[in-house]
């Protein structure tokens, strides 16, 4: 099947009434829960999917995408209106969209924000079926050699190129691993961690652990936090439109940002947060003015609302060609997946194009719904923002509740939601990130049963891991990565000693005095 | 001295965590040889490779000054206890009357005090739960503590 005919075989399925109408409910609710602070893409997403046991899969996935690049859109606008970020991907949109919003500039600051996220997502989805059709076919090569050399190089890349301290984020892509570890061994049938209890033998519930981590541990931290912000003025339709010279400003940043993001996103590990942070130093660097970044610069929105766009749209590359996922939000999307008996791999462009392209058509079809609609209902979501989080988290905590239980009908994988969530909690307060703790936990069993495979076939020999020319590629990617990594914490931990030294050595000095 | 005691903390639970994982499954499970993985090897690698990163966490920490975190102490506990209760009632007295008691503990710890704004809320959750999962999903759960 060549694209256009693929296209219009996925526009056929994506227009199906019930598809249609659940891709339009995942964007509406996607755009929700990214307006409001407090609840992310990734808590919707798990709430929703003990219910797509109910629904068909292609609906059910296309749901589940529309909630995520939903979600893009609407994080903007608490970040401009409030400085407060609906998503993490959308915290860069605060440095320029809320000065102008003080500036009484906030109409425009949306506009851009919604059109450079638009344009984002369009070309990010001519991005996506150029590459995955390209990375199908190399990945044809691959065996169980290469996806375990890739999928070790895809959390390496996701713990140390994103931001915080690396050695935490191994940390915790490790733990997750472990957490993986539990439940039944495929390949010898050992029971492993379950220490008797019968409900782990299939291991640690997905929709539990993500609960736990995304939803019991951010409304925990969030009762607080999100009430304490006033609510916004009212923004009309004709404060949106901009002027001919603001529209001129933001081609340039759209285009960098769309390409940046198109490219992250589609890197294994990598994801739509650190596009949208690298398209924002991009645009300040090449700018005639960087002193007006942070003052309420177009150039500061467009680029990075693109970058985050594109990148949430390529995302979907290595998730569907190779089965690996590159971000946490991708990893559920692969567990909905499977949940449905369909494995995402090379084959599956050939195997189920009905769900590749269905999914491909929808991205487009969502989001010029979201465009469309979005502009005219801004005054609507910004009403939204005056709903305080008190009248929101208890209905969450319910939600959570009844999904994570009518998932296998126990009580037992709710009582581990509580454990979860609280320990979450505690580790979001020291900084471990819990998404890398869900990555690691969803490729734990993947990477261990390639690792086993590639080395029963080499007889033992860990040379295959070098021998094979791409699996070496990603062997070398992870080492450089590790290494480059190690080099700047150290030499940071010596400057940052350095000057603990010198602030300490005059206070010395007047000690002996 | 100042000192990164959540980090040091921290650092020093998931090493430990990771030398008892290792000793664990070196102990009961079988290693195998890098030819033919055992059950075990998997494990004890992992468990090795997070007391490594424990310890680089850890000794890092050390000579570094913290910032303290402020802890929702209340909020978490609420929320937890919110949860267990669900957990503990479902089975036993079905979706409306546990959906009920568990919005009004969960809003107890909001950070607006008062009855009359939870009974509001807790009337209209409970109605959006029983509408969303026992009229439209048809989910099969108890509806009421009689109807097991």
């Amino acid at each position: 099947m060549n694209t256009l005919e693929g296209l219009a075989h996925g526009l056929s399925v994506a227009l199906q009434p019930s598809v249609l109408v659940y891709s339009l409910f995942g964007a509406l609710l996607g755009t929700f829960v990214g307006v409001l602070p407090g609840i992310g893409a990734m808590a919707a997403i798990t709430l929703l999917l003990p219910i797509t046991y109910y629904i068909s899969s292609e609906a059910a996935l296309v749901m589940l995408a529309g909630v995520y690049y939903g979600a893009q859109y609407g994080g903007a606008v608490a970040s401009i209106l409030l400085r407060l970020p609906g998503t993490p991907q959308s915290a860069v949109t605060t440095l320029d969209g809320y000065p102008m919003a003080q500036q009484g500039r906030a109409g425009v600051a949306l506009f851009t924000s919604m059109i450079s996220s638009f344009s984002g997502s369009m070309l990010g989805i001519v991005i996506l079926v150029l590459l995955a059709g390209w990375l199908a076919e190399v990945a044809t090569m691959f065996g169980a050699a290469e996806y375990a050399a890739m999928m070790i190089m895809g959390l390496v890349a996701a713990a140390t190129v994103g931001a915080g301290s690396p050695a935490k984020s191994l940390a915790m892509v490790v733990a997750g691993l472990i957490l993986g570890c539990v439940g039944t061994d495929v390949n010898s049938g050992a029971q492993r961690f379950t220490f008797g209890q019968t409900q782990l033998l299939d291991g640690i519930n997905l929709v539990a652990l993500a609960m736990g981590l995304f939803g019991v541990a951010e409304v925990i931290a969030n009762i607080r936090k999100a009430d304490r912000h006033g609510p916004p003025d009212r923004i009309s339709l004709r404060q949106l439109v901009p002027q001919r010279h603001e529209l001129r400003k933001m081609i340039a940043p759209i285009t960098r940002g769309t390409t940046l993001g198109g490219f992250f996103g589609a890197l294994p590990g990598t994801g739509s947060t650190i596009s949208s942070f690298l398209s924002y130093a991009l645009e300040r660097r090449i700018s005639r003015h960087p002193e007006r970044f942070g003052k309420g610069e177009i150039a500061g929105i467009a680029g990075p609302e693109a970058a985050n766009n594109s990148a949430a749209i390529t995302a979907f590359v290595p998730t569907l060609t190779l089965g690996i996922p590159g971000d946490p939000i991708m990893a559920l999307m692969l567990g909905a997946l499977v949940i449905h008996g369909i494995q995402p791999g090379p084959m599956m462009l050939e195997a189920r194009p009905d769900m590749f392209w269905g999914l491909v058509a929808s991205f487009g079809i969502g989001n010029l719904f979201l465009l469309i609609l979005n502009l005219p209902l801004i005054g609507i979501w910004v009403s939204m923002l005056r709903i305080p989080f008190r009248w929101l988290y208890p209905a969450i905590i319910v939600f959570i509740c009844l999904g994570v239980y009518s998932v296998r009908g126990a009580t037992f994988d709710i009582a581990m939601v509580a454990g979860i969530g609280a320990i979450g909690y505690l580790l979001a307060l020291a900084s471990f990130s819990p998404a890398m703790l869900l990555l690691g936990f969803v490729l734990g069993p993947l990477i261990e049963t390639n690792l086993r495979r590639a080395l029963l076939i080499s007889r033992g020999d860990p040379m295959v891991f070098i021998e094979r020319p791409i699996a070496c590629l990603f062997v070398m990617a992870t080492v450089a990565l590790v290494g480059f990594t190690t080099i700047k914490a150290v030499s940071r931990n010596r400057a940052a000693r350095r000057q603990i030294a010198a602030a300490a050595a005059p206070q010395q000095e007047d000690d002996r005095t | 001295m100042q000192r990164d005691y959540q980090d040091l903390l921290w650092g020093a639970i998931l090493a430990l965590f990771g030398l008892a994982v290792a000793a664990y499954a070196a102990a009961h499970y079988e290693i195998g040889s890098l030819r033919r993985m055992g059950p075990g090897f998997f494990p004890v690698v992992l468990g090795v490779i997070l007391t490594a990163l424990g310890g680089v966490i850890t000794v890092s920490a050390w000579s570094r000054a913290g910032v303290p975190q402020p802890f929702a102490w209340r909020e978490g506990m609420g929320v937890i206890l919110s949860l267990v209760v669900f957990a503990v009632l479902m089975p036993r007295l079905g979706i409306v009357a546990t959906t009920a008691l568990t919005t009004l503990i969960s809003s107890s710890v909001a950070p607006r005090a008062g009855v009359s704004w939870r009974l509001v809320l807790c009337a209209a959750v409970t109605l959006l739960t029983w509408a969303v999962f026992v009229l439209a999903l048809d989910m099969t759960i108890p509806v009421w503590p009689w109807s097991r």
